[in-house]
């Protein structure tokens, strides 16, 4: 029986091989879509999941209520990881990470490597396993680093024997290697290169005692079945009980949130990188409806083809059962052969979906997520897209069929037409979507930022570099190839060090009013191309400025009326403003400019600002900034970047949803075309006499092609109707996620109606001028 | 009014050249009414659609009205066929979306008439024909001597010079039949010169002319009545 089905399902397939290579062609783009949209939400869905435990680890982050709001902050003061211990008997453990970088020597081999310092509870918090040594006594010295394979290949070129090796680090005392971890796996929050023991860093901190600055990452581990809620209150209670501070707060995040679900308002969760998850599922869904849609026109429409065939049989004595047995074979046939050429899609395109995504996805059919997501997928499209026109045609009724009472396809005709607008709703959303958020990218890139990001060499400030500015500084103008060079003690787009409980003149409530600042070298806002529009800069001695500041026009602003140069700003000491600069953007470059004030100073410096004259090759000059660099900062190695292509990387997100949903878009409008292509076929068949009694009586070539392209340009329509509304929703509530954001433009909604048009113009006009060139006599010869 | 020398026409399928005509000639005279007989599969519709302009010749020579058509463009055929020729088919050939009265506006919309002489160039036509109250209905709800009536109206709506009918009482009863044949008569004598293929020697006596053909080839021709000219 089941022999008899297959044998059947593949003699149709065979015999419409036009419309069978649609289907699978379509249902293969839609599978291969989705699986990779699987698997990079798989991977998303499974961050920090290598964490043993992990419902039981959690983050401390710390509330802190300004003019009323709660902010949340990735930083806590270095003695809550022990204080939750003692205090909270759930807690299990506690570790603290602070993040450092380390210039290592290991004979000629020098590497300047990213790492923490670390408590002794994190190997277990984190469950970093030990090739060699063991958690209890890797941080028995204080001179003792545990390092990852990874760094041990690179300092040693092997991974065995090396425990016990010492390890030379730049104005320290060399460290003695205890332990050897596994390397991190890809997709983890927290990675780890090498880790030393806290103390080592807070022995010569004292600051780190108090609970003042907050500027670790706080872990815990709680105990099996402890009460989540229960826990998350008494850590909620510390911090004011310990501080007598009721502004602020420590409470736990938990280990499986920490990638997608990562975004706070006023102290609690309001999603993260879990939208994009959302997102992507929901694309994929509706690329697969959209591919099985194809199926069930095509299916239909070909069945009213074979109606007489189904009366026959049926009047023959076939079974309903049968009947619907059979089509559903055929489309599980279907959708079987579209898998397998998706599979093959899949290998073929994973790599450049990896390089689009930055992920290492692997395909792995020993995995069982994965056999069971791609049967599971062909089964639904399979069913899904048979079932209908199984019930439709296995539902005609002989008798019906033989008299043309009931010309065959009445429901099936406008279910059909009802499932193209559907196509073409998704379609034109997606080229809406499309064209807005690339519009959105252009405008941010073309932001006025305040500052000129052009041709500015960053450079982060280490080892002897501030000692020997002034000497840095000479050489590198001697050079002839710079324009400026300057110091800054934040990086020019990071939100930096903040600090409230300010007052100033004409200010109210100044204390609450979160006020970011910056040390910078004299040079500095003539280097970035910042505009002073009232006052002064800093002179070139820093010491006669030292309670001096500049401050932004938001700063200004918050000094009422009036002008704002020679006002006192108080904070740990009296400082007078000499200048105020134009606003630039920072920290969240949608965002409107929060107020800033620059103190001068190098003290502090961590990134090194050199603008280069225009029209000099950047390879030659950065050549020359290399030699200076290494003549006064010989131990560490030349890192640069430039301030346009960090700008870059802060829309990285957006620039990723724009290639994202370019690509999806196309699919799924490719994939209606599919569909489309084969309906106007499949019309123009069925209006071929017709067409050739109107090319008999005189009608034009244009004449005819109207008349097949009028039926869809109308369904199209309704599709435009539809998705525009639709498209302004979405699109807008995306929008208000930014507040530099362009305003919903209306030729973008006619732009894309145009281009759905223009596509659908182009498929059907194949079919349609092909009918319509016939000569009438063949149209004729149904005689 | 038609002058076809050695016309051929093949056609080619995969397998198999089929010659369907092959060195066909004959003259048609304006306002003639002439039959073409022959058995099944002897190239007679191939014949009427090449008159027809609805195809085209592979070989020898077609003149209409002294025009040589025989290497037209569709262009031209389609501009020729819609102002001069008028068909009427075995099978009728009507159009099932539409109602009796937009088949047979269809011609005049292709020639660009205007909508309401077309709507009383239209009513003329189905008052003559007799399914006057018939206009609304589709196809389907008309008897086939009904429908090869609007089929008639259809053909001569835009005033043709020539008719070309193929086989048009096959599908009807003889008595249907016979009113069909009265109708191409009166047309014939109203002037309208008519090409038909029949299988009937009963049709075939309304004729003036009857021309047998096998395989593509004329073999006799009779005539029947005298054919005066007008
Ligand atoms: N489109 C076509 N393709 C192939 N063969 C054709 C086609 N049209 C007609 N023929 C062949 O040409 C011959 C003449 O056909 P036709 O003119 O229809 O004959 P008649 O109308 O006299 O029955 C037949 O053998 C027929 O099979
Ligand atoms: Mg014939």
């Amino acid at each position: 029986m089941l022999g008899n089905l297959i044998n059947i399902a593949v003699r149709n397939i065979r015999k419409n091989q036009g419309y069978s290579i649609l289907n699978i062609t379509g249902l293969a783009l839609g599978i291969t879509s989705a699986c990779l949209i699987f698997l990079w939400v798989e991977n998303e869905t499974n961050f920090d999941s290598s964490i043993p435990d992990q419902e039981r680890v959690f983050y401390v982050p710390i509330n802190q209520k300004y003019k009323g709001e709660w902010q949340t902050f990735h930083a806590s003061p270095g003695p809550l990881a022990a204080a939750l211990k003692k205090e909270i008997p759930e807690v299990n453990k506690a570790g603290r990470l602070v993040n450092a970088n380390l210039l290592f020597k290991v004979g000629d081999n020098i590497i300047n490597s990213n790492g923490h310092y670390a408590d002794t509870d994190i190997f277990e918090i984190f469950g970093l396993s030990f090739i060699e040594g063991n958690a209890k006594t890797a941080f028995e010295n204080l001179n003792s680093i545990v390092i990852t394979e990874e760094t041990a290949e690179k300092l040693f070129g092997t991974v065995e024997g090396i425990v016990g090796k010492s390890i030379f680090v730049n104005n320290s005392p060399p460290l003695q290697i205890s332990g050897v971890i596994e390397d991190s796996p890809a997709n983890v929050t927290y990675k780890f290169s090498w880790l030393c023991p806290f103390q080592h860093y807070s022995k010569e901190n004292s600051w780190t005692q108090t609970y003042d600055n907050n500027f670790v990452d706080t872990f815990v581990k709680l105990i099996p079945g402890a009460d989540r809620i229960a826990v998350d209150n008494k850590v909620r209670d510390i911090l004011p009980l310990l501080t007598q501070d009721n502004k602020q707060e420590a409470f736990l995040h938990s280990s499986k949130d920490w990638h997608l679900r990562s975004k706070f308002q006023n102290g609690v969760i309001v999603g993260g990188a879990i939208e994009f998850v959302q997102l992507f599922s929901l694309i994929a869904i509706i690329i697969l409806l959209i591919a099985c849609i194809n199926f069930m026109n095509l299916a239909t429409a070909r069945s009213e083809k074979k109606a007489n065939e189904v009366g026959v049989r049926k009047a023959l004595g076939s079974s309903k059962k049968i009947l619907i047995a059979q089509f559903l074979t055929e489309s599980m046939m279907t959708a079987s052969m579209a898998a397998g050429v998706a599979v093959l899609l899949l290998y073929l395109l994973l790599p450049y979906f990896n390089n689009l995504v930055e992920r290492d996805l692997t395909i792995g059919f020993n995995e069982p997520a994965h056999l069971i997501f791609l049967i599971g997928i062909t089964l639904v499209c399979g069913i899904f897209a048979g079932l209908y026109p199984a019930f439709y045609l296995s539902s005609f009724k002989p008798l019906d069929i033989f008299k043309r009472i009931n010309k065959p396809g009445g429901s099936a005709v406008s279910l059909r037409k009802g499932l193209i607008v559907t196509q073409f709703i998704f379609s034109i959303v997606f080229i809406i979507s499309t064209l807005i958020v690339f519009l959105q990218i252009q405008h941010i890139k073309s932001r006025d930022l305040g500052f000129n990001k052009e041709n500015v060499v960053q450079i982060p400030v280490n080892g002897n570099i501030i000692k020997n500015y002034n000497s840095i500084e000479e050489d590198m103008f001697a050079l002839g190839l710079v324009q400026n060079v300057s110091m800054n003690s934040s990086e020019i787009f990071s939100s930096g060090s903040n600090g409230s409980g300010l007052s100033w003149q004409g200010g109210i409530e100044t204390e609450d009013v979160l006020i970011r600042y910056r040390w910078i070298t004299s040079n500095f806002i003539e280097t970035l191309g910042m505009e002073i529009v009232e006052g002064r800069n800093f002179s070139n001695n820093s010491r006669n400025d030292s309670l001096n500041i500049i401050i932004t026009q938001s700063f200004a602003k918050l000094m009422g009326p009036g002008s704002a140069v020679g006002r006192i700003v108080t904070a740990d000491k009296n400082y007078t403003v000499i200048g105020v600069v134009k606003d630039y953007v920072y920290g969240d470059i949608y965002g409107p400019s929060q107020p800033v004030m620059f103190l001068s100073g190098l003290d502090e410096a961590s990134f090194l600002y050199v603008r280069l004259k225009p029209g000099i090759p950047q390879g030659m000059v950065l050549g020359s900034l290399q030699k200076v660099l290494k003549r006064h900062n010989p131990a560490f190695p030349f890192e640069y970047t430039f301030v346009d292509r960090v700008f870059q990387t802060k829309f990285k997100r957006e620039i990723l949803i724009s290639k994202l949903s370019q690509i999806f878009a196309l699919i799924a409008i490719l994939i209606s075309c599919l569909g489309l292509f084969g309906l106007s076929a499949f019309t123009a068949e069925q209006r071929k006499k017709e067409i050739g009694i109107r090319k008999t009586l005189g009608s034009s070539v244009l004449n005819i092609w109207r008349l097949l392209f009028q039926e869809f340009l109308f369904l199209i329509l309704i599709a435009i109707i539809i998705a525009v509304p639709i498209a302004y929703l979405l699109l807008s509530q995306w929008l208000q996620g930014f507040a530099y954001r362009i305003d919903m433009n209306f030729w973008v909604f006619i732009i894309a109606g145009a281009i759905a048009i223009l596509i659908a113009l182009l498929t059907i006009s194949f079919h349609a001028v092909k009918a319509a060139k016939n000569n009438p006599s063949n149209n004729l010869r149904t005689e | 009014m038609i002058k076809i020398t050695d016309l051929e026409k093949y056609y080619s399928t995969e397998e198999v050249r089929t010659i369907a005509l092959n060195g066909l000639s004959f003259k048609v005279k304006e306002g003639e009414f002439v039959a073409v007989m022959g058995p099944s599969g002897c190239g007679k519709s191939t014949l009427l659609n090449i008159l027809g302009l609805l195809d085209e010749p592979d070989g020898g020579s077609f003149l209409f009205n002294g025009i040589e058509v025989a290497g037209f463009n569709e262009r031209k055929r389609s501009n020729l066929r819609k102002h001069n020729i008028g068909f009427v088919f075995q099978s009728f050939n009507l159009i099932d979306e539409l109602t009796v009265f937009e088949n047979v506006e269809l011609p005049l919309i292709y020639t660009g008439v205007k909508s309401a002489d077309r709507k009383e160039r239209v009513n003329e036509v189905l008052e003559r024909m007799q399914i006057m109250h018939r206009r609304k209905h589709f196809p389907q709800q008309l008897s086939g001597g009904q429908q090869q009536r609007v089929a008639i109206a259809r053909a001569v709506i835009n005033r043709p010079k020539l008719i070309l009918a193929d086989e048009p009482t096959g599908n009807l009863d003889s008595s249907n039949g016979n009113e069909v044949m009265e109708l191409l008569t009166e047309l014939n004598d109203a002037g309208t010169t008519i090409v038909m293929v029949t299988h009937s020697e009963h049709d075939a006596k309304y004729s003036h002319r009857i021309i047998r053909m096998l395989d593509g080839q004329k073999v006799t021709e009779n005539v029947l009545a005298d054919f005066k000219g007008i």
